[in-house]
């Protein structure tokens, strides 16, 4: 018997003395979205994990839309469950992942370059990541909608891109009338139940100066929102939109625009890219990019879009994780980003980089649009209020609900959220 | 009161078992079952009536509190809980019948003596094998206003095509079509166990007789399936109850077409409103048990 505890005990030591030298590693997982090009993630990191030896980094990719995302995540993040190291969450998502705790503030690990880190950022994105002057997370890139138009088929009835909404309408039934395509429709945006319909509602209600949430109640401007969504069905009824533009998601104009159907495109900044460079794309060089009409009399806005890095507050390896997501939010990832994929910066610089534009010529455009975007109602209920608004406008469009209707059932379900 | 106290040092587990008495075996022989149900079914109900009581909130940060019946008050007053609850309601009123009626013809069909009857059988049991957020998807592209096939139907015969999903009718139609072609097999997999139970001496008695067919489905396999269809009923109503998959996967405009069970589940994993979602869903709860009362209150007077 003591021989054998004497084996045992020997065995272990050794063990334990292999164990110390091995130099320890630390595996982290991140998860980003299908949407989020993962495989431009999967090549960055392999860079990360060369220049940091001893990390190992695995990329999971969860859904495609920002919902399903955020599902997932809220399924994980209530459970507590430590597997997720850091994640990407829509700009939309830092006031939520405040108030329930389930991000660890980047703050405390910058220390004395707090300031000078975070003044980097373009100020719209860093505001949209601090919650209570707590950093929640670090941007990724940013993003917002603008106006794709033809400029070939512009350029034919010799007009140029619209500044109003009744402008647009006119000159995509004169571009129309004059391609005779069955197939050409003339504005194609976004009126599906999805997050960005959101956005759809928005535009001309905040072209308008209209507001949503103040200082946690809601504001709502009822005329204001009932000539937006007045203004969308006009271009459903005089046809120069579909139909059916309750069924058309984000990335349905985006392949619809790519596939030479449309005259002018509400769309992210994603879409230039595959525009210009995407195998089957029918509109190579005849694409052009500004910012968004206004309503008659009123502003042009954007809808502010973009991702952020958020580490969990249930990380085992937080320190490791924060240097992590530094280096993900870092100028030179961003440029990557950029050139890799025309995600779009958060920092001024690379907006101007040579080698960016040469890439994405439209950025050094994109600028003044992005700087001037809006963010969606800041609320840790987001969603509830998200919901009211998309799937109300979604009913609308459908021609299923009376706009009063809905926007009686807006006014409700955002002030049952705010109670 | 001595008599159990000499000392039997070498008494054996099945000794002690026999001289316990009738209660303390009884106890002892449940308790592993209860403890089980308890932690997977007590428990949990539990907590779902206490929290249905509380303000759960977890998107806000706040800690749980007491707040009586505002979930439920709050639950009266909104209408899209009545939208949820009405369009659960079609849905049972039309496919618990339309898969009843269709479920008896395929089980009537595969019940046949003739060549095909073993693939027929096969194929019957196909939709019940196909997970049900696929029957969904499968359907939702056969209902897309363009590319989906029932509209290169509805053309072919010169009908206009239609955008099924932006009306609130329409879309739940194609629930329902969905609905019954998945749920039919199932009714059609009871229904032929209850067929095959009928003794063929009273079909050949009723030839004799010179009863037609008709007269033969009406007086003896009908009657004699009741038992079965009832038992296919209960199980079919409660899940009709619980759809979630099929209209999730087909969604209509905005909320329209949504259901009780998907009201639950975005008030819960969507808004973390476990407060809320928990009183809805001890509504539904009331609603299927109501339910079961009912059929079980035939089956019993069926029984006499």
């Amino acid at each position: 018997m003591t021989v054998f505890l004497a084996t045992m005990y020997r065995a272990m030591h050794a063990q334990a003395q292999v164990q110390v030298q091995v130099p320890t590693q630390t595996n982290l997982k991140v998860l980003v979205g299908g949407q989020h090009r993962p495989d431009i993630f999967r090549e960055l990191l392999k860079d990360y994990e060369a220049a940091n030896p001893g990390v190992k980094v695995t990329l999971e990719s969860g859904g495609a839309t920002s919902e399903l995302l955020q599902r997932y995540l809220n399924t994980v993040l209530t459970a507590r469950d430590s597997s997720l190291d850091a994640f990407l969450i829509d700009v939309v998502r830092p006031a939520q992942y405040a108030a329930a705790k389930w991000a660890e503030p980047i703050d405390p690990y910058l220390g004395n370059e707090r300031e000078a880190f975070l003044s980097r950022y373009l100020p719209l994105y860093r505001a949209a990541n601090t919650i209570d002057g707590k950093t929640i997370s670090l941007p990724a890139f940013s993003d917002a909608m603008y106006l794709y138009y033809r400029k070939d088929l512009l350029e034919k009835v010799g007009e140029k891109p619209p500044t109003t909404w009744p402008e647009l309408a006119r000159i995509a039934k004169k571009v129309m009338a004059q391609e005779k395509d069955p197939n050409l429709q003339g504005l194609s945006f976004q009126a599906k139940a999805i997050e960005g319909t959101v956005c759809t509602f928005l535009l001309p209600y905040w072209s308008m100066g209209g507001e949503v949430v103040k200082d946690g109640k809601l504001q709502f401007d009822r005329q204001k929102a009932e000539a937006g969504l007045a203004m969308w069905r006009q271009m459903v009824s005089d046809g120069v939109s579909k139909a059916n533009v309750s069924e058309v998601g984000t990335d349905d104009t985006r392949k619809e625009f790519q596939a030479g159907r449309v005259v002018f495109g509400v769309l992210w900044g994603y879409g230039w890219n595959l525009f210009q460079s995407g195998a089957d794309s029918r509109v190579k060089g005849k694409v052009g990019v500004v910012k968004l009409p206004a309503m008659p009399g009123g502003e042009s806005v954007s809808c502010m879009g973009g991702w952020s890095w958020a580490v969990s507050a249930f990380s085992r390896n937080k320190a490791e994780t924060v240097k992590l997501v530094r280096w993900l939010s870092s100028p030179e990832v961003a440029k990557q980003l950029a050139i890799r994929g025309s995600m779009q910066p958060v920092f001024p610089d690379v907006f101007t980089d040579p080698d960016v534009l040469r890439v994405n010529p439209w950025l050094a455009d994109a600028l003044p649009v992005v700087e001037t975007a809006r963010p969606r109602p800041v609320t840790p209920m987001y969603r509830p209020i998200s919901d009211a608004l998309r799937l109300n406008t979604n009913a609308v469009m459908a021609g299923a609900r009376k706009p009063d209707a809905a926007l009686d059932e807006i006014e409700h379900r955002i002030k049952r959220a705010l109670r | 009161m001595n008599d159990h106290q000499i000392p039997t040092p070498q008494r054996s587990l099945f000794d002690r078992l026999a001289d316990m008495n009738e209660t303390t075996l009884a106890v002892l022989l449940l308790a592993p079952a209860f403890i089980f149900i308890s932690i997977i079914v007590v428990y949990p109900v539990a907590t779902l009536v206490w929290n249905s009581f509380n303000d759960v909130r977890l998107l806000t940060g706040a800690p749980s509190r007491w707040v009586g019946l505002e979930n439920y008050l709050l639950l009266l007053a909104d209408a899209q809980f009545w939208r949820a609850t009405k369009n659960t309601m079609i849905i049972v009123l039309v496919t618990v019948p339309g898969s009843l009626v269709v479920g008896l013809g395929l089980a009537l069909l595969a019940n046949m003596p003739f060549k095909w009857r073993g693939p027929i059988r096969l194929s019957l049991l196909l939709p019940w094998a196909t997970p049900l957020a696929f029957v969904g998807l499968i359907f939702a592209w056969f209902f897309h206003s363009e590319y989906g096939v029932f509209n290169d139907l509805l053309r072919r015969l010169g009908l206009a095509p239609q955008i099924w999903f932006n009306s609130p009718t329409l879309t739940m139609m194609a629930i329902c079509i969905a609905t019954i072609w998945k749920t039919s097999s199932f009714m059609a997999l009871i229904l032929l166990a209850g067929l095959q139970t009928i003794p063929k001496s009273l079909y050949e008695a009723a030839d004799v007789d010179g009863a037609s067919k008709w007269r033969q489905f009406t007086d003896i396999t009908l009657p004699l399936l009741v038992p079965s269809m009832l038992v296919a009923l209960i199980f079919r109503t409660l899940t009709a109850i619980q759809s979630f998959d099929i209209p999730y996967s087909m969604p209509g405009p905005g909320e329209e077409t949504q259901t009780l069970a998907m009201y639950i589940h975005m008030n819960a994993v969507d808004y973390l409103d476990l407060g809320y979602s928990s009183a809805l869903a001890v509504v539904m709860f009331g609603l299927s048990m109501a339910t079961t009362f009912i059929y079980l209150r035939y089956v019993k007077a069926d029984g006499k």
